[in-house]
């Protein structure tokens, strides 16, 4: 991952619950080696566990992390990001995703449009267009012009290109009922049956029928045939098979053959497809095709769309910049993050659309201590002394071999005092082995009590300095400490990067020739805190108040870290 | 200096008595309308000779430098903040842009059409644009910041979209909203719909009416 040098990135547990039937086995197998042995940053999971702290949520009632996987989203409302307009729920689920009143985009460039009126009186008055200000398409070029400036979508959908009227839907049943009896009777008076002739007629009257007069029959024609199933059916519709009509005849005769009179049932027909225009159905027609390339030899091709503008179409076959629509703007939506184990609420954000701010926001940084790491540098330049340190220290060429001394700084956002345990393997796994000591893997960190509090109640420290002015690399003590965080030092050798294939030969399988990153330096961190906690405040008024604080808790946390150091430089 | 008198003096001890004469080197050959709106810091350098038309209106630091070749502004010309017209104006733009089309506009010593720049009427430039073409039709519109090369041929009614970046010697027909030099797209609704364009233009006139109100005008200056 693309970071700057240090980083720490928070392991996830949630890989222990996702794991297949069949290789249940070999998959416990590898988790229980992963329990007991140390969390390598290298193995293909690990990428998927592992976040910086600022990406995680924490569910108090689990009491644990919640990376991104281990949520669940909900939408809490749904709005146009152009007019801020809040759209409820059953609008979208009958109208669609998308603003349904003056909100369009530009096809070509995909910039919000304006309305425009176009009188020439100056007044604003008819007729209005929608202009685009970046390229200056308008509608003018497809040929629309509206009466009003407000509730543009639903003029739109009446007009088509050109200033064609489109029809509604009321008006497109009742021309294909119309239609459909036309057939029917012109069927039955004639002695042969040839529907191909009679459907090509009525099409060379009016031309081929459009992409949106070819959904609502198709749609219309579904619905009939899903009605004609379950016209007398006593179960619910979700039960039913459509395509077998077969399972539903079986049924409904072992359900109903009772009694002398053995009604004929009539077999069900089934499901069939589309047969006819009027039904939806479209041939191809190759005079279409050259009809095309004749305009296109005409208008050149700059009068033709990109791929990109023509993905973007609600008509998803249109190839010239005539056919063009306005696109509505899609909706946006505000969304609230639950514990996929518990359904704890984790963040939801307020329901005013103009507002950022969240109502419930459970962050792992208000919960889980921040780990980080920096380099010591070797002459720490003592206060009040006018030397410089030498160099600025580089995360990227770190020296193999050298023993380099580093500082973990853990950093404690809760209110109560914590006793940390870190562990690290001796050797980082991987292919470069790096030897790394914890000088002091145990220490303790103050509560994050508020900063007068703690000026009020200890006049006599300064600031993060000791009794002791020159803190000292000693195993066993911290190295500094302040309000509510604490640093011990750290001891790295960065290990060889030409020794992978005399490892190799002792330990298969670990070695091998280097690859991309295998300099990067990355110490698996296992994090223990121990810190005892007010039950009272957490069961939010289950319990009793007794008066006082309640009882105490042992509470223990404890998850793995990786701590990015840097790059080891290649000799 | 003193108070005003109650009887107003002449013009000629007006300016004598009450002014102190300008010391910026007043330009050899500039004419301009009486009409047109200057704005403070803005102004005119060059040695070739500069005309300018009826109702422009030059808004503050907008710099017209004809050091190279005569500029004739036409009728109704807008120069908005920062705007330079002039050839020879590349060295205010920034280096990363100059060093693209520099060695083309070096190497182009003569071009077809004579030295000079030609603005029609009504001719917006907006703020920080460069202009160094050699004619802009009437009634086009220069966006933020671009820059047109020496020797462009830029038709009527155009719009040169903001940043964009057009080389020397670049020919754009009549009616384009044009995002580069081979990248323009006509403008239909200004063909289909020619109200739209008496709207713009009658914009654009009360918009100058508007400045005329507002801005201070330091024509005394540059007129002589």
């Amino acid at each position: 991952m693309a970071q700057a040098f240090p980083y720490t990135y928070y392991a996830c547990n949630c890989f222990d619950s996702n794991t297949s039937g069949k290789r249940a086995a070999a998959v416990l197998q590898e988790a229980a080696d992963e329990d007991e042995g140390t969390f390598d940053p290298r193995s293909p999971r690990a990428n998927y566990q592992l976040y910086p702290l600022e990406h995680l949520l924490y569910c108090e009632d689990c009491q644990q992390i919640r990376c991104p996987r281990c949520q669940i989203e909900e939408t809490l409302n749904w709005y146009c990001p152009s007019c801020l307009f809040e759209v409820p729920s059953s609008v979208v689920k009958s109208d669609g995703n998308r603003c349904n009143r003056s909100c369009f985009s530009c096809p070509l460039c995909t910039s919000p449009m304006q309305t425009f009126s176009l009188d020439p009186t100056g007044e604003s008055g008819p007729p209005f267009i929608l202009e685009c200000q970046y390229c200056r398409w308008s509608t003018v070029e497809i040929g629309i012009e509206f009466e009003k400036g407000q509730g543009i979508s639903a003029q739109l959908a009446r007009i088509g290109n050109g200033g064609k009227p489109l029809p509604s839907h009321k008006e497109r049943d009742k021309e294909r009922e119309r239609r459909k009896e036309l057939e029917a009777r012109k069927r039955d008076g004639r002695e042969l049956f040839s529907p191909s002739t009679e459907t090509t007629h009525t099409d060379k009257d009016e031309g081929p029928p459009s992409h949106d007069d070819l959904f609502a029959s198709l749609s219309a024609f579904y619905k009939s045939q899903v009605e004609s199933q379950t016209s007398a059916s006593p179960f619910s519709s979700h039960d039913i098979n459509f395509s077998s009509p077969s399972a539903y005849s079986r049924i409904m005769n072992l359900y109903s053959t009772s009694g002398p009179k053995k009604k004929q049932r009539p077999k069900p027909t089934a499901m069939r497809e589309a047969a006819s225009a009027l039904e939806g159905l479209t041939l191809h027609d190759p005079s279409a095709d050259t009809a095309a390339i004749e305009r296109l030899k005409r208008d050149g091709w700059a009068s033709t769309i990109s791929p990109a503008q023509k993905r973007a179409q609600p008509n998803p076959s249109v190839r010239f910049t005539s056919d063009l629509r306005p696109l509505a703007t899609l909706l946006c939506t505000k969304r609230s993050k639950r514990c996929r184990s518990c359904r704890q609420i984790l963040t939801k954000p307020e329901a005013k659309i103009t507002s950022t701010r969240y109502k419930i926001k459970l962050l792992a940084l208000n919960h889980i201590p921040r780990l980080s790491i920096r380099a010591l540098a070797s002459d720490t330049p003592v206060p009040g002394s006018s030397r410089p340190p030498a160099k600025v220290f580089d995360y990227n060429a770190l020296k193999p071999g050298i023993p380099t001394h580093f500082l973990f700084h853990m950093s404690n956002p809760l209110f109560d005092p914590i006793k940390v345990t870190l562990a690290t393997p001796s050797t980082t796994p991987g292919k470069v082995q790096s030897r790394v000591t914890i000088l002091c893997p145990q220490f303790d960190v103050g509560a994050n009590t508020d900063i007068w509090d703690d000026a009020l109640n200890m006049p006599a420290k300064r600031g993060s300095l000791l009794s002791d002015q020159a803190p000292q690399i000693e195993a066993g003590k911290i190295w500094d400490r302040g309000r509510n965080w604490t640093s011990v030092a750290v001891e790295i050798v960065p290990g060889f990067l030409d020794e992978s294939a005399r490892v190799e030969a002792e330990t298969p399988g670990r070695g091998g020739p280097l690859e991309e990153d295998d300099d990067v330096l990355e110490i698996p961190v296992f994090v223990r805190i121990e810190y005892e906690a007010d039950t009272g405040a957490d069961e939010r008024g289950l319990v009793d108040s007794k008066g006082g604080k309640g009882e105490k808790e042992k509470r223990e946390e404890a998850f793995w870290t990786v701590v990015g150091v840097g790059r080891i430089k290649g000799s | 200096m003193s108070a005003p008198t109650p009887s107003r003096p002449d013009a000629a001890r007006r300016t004598s008595t009450m002014k102190r004469a300008s010391i910026l080197p007043k330009h050899p050959s500039l004419f301009v309308d009486h009409t047109v709106l200057i704005a403070q810091h803005a102004g005119f350098t060059g040695t070739q000779p500069i005309t300018v038309g009826p109702n422009v209106v030059l808004h503050p630091h907008a710099k017209v430098s004809s050091s190279l070749a005569p500029i004739v502004l036409g009728e109704g010309v807008v120069l908005w903040e920062r705007a330079r017209v002039g050839v020879s104006m590349a060295e205010a733009m920034n280096d990363s842009r100059r060093s693209s089309v520099a060695s083309r506009a070096s190497s182009v010593r003569d071009s077809t059409r004579g030295e000079g720049i030609v603005l029609g009427r009504n001719v917006t430039i907006e703020a920080a644009a460069v202009v160094e073409a050699a004619e802009v039709g009437e009634g086009s519109v220069i966006e933020v910041g671009a820059y047109l090369g020496k020797g462009c041929v830029i038709g009527k009614y155009c719009t040169i979209v903001a940043h964009c970046v057009i080389p020397p010697n670049t020919q754009i027909p009549d009616y384009m909203v044009v995002q580069s030099a081979t990248d323009y797209r006509l403008n239909r609704t200004l063909l289909m719909r020619p109200e739209v364009l008496d709207m713009r233009m009658n914009f654009h006139t009360m918009q100058i009416q508007t400045f005329k109100r507002l801005v201070p005008n330091s024509i005394a200056k540059w007129i002589s």
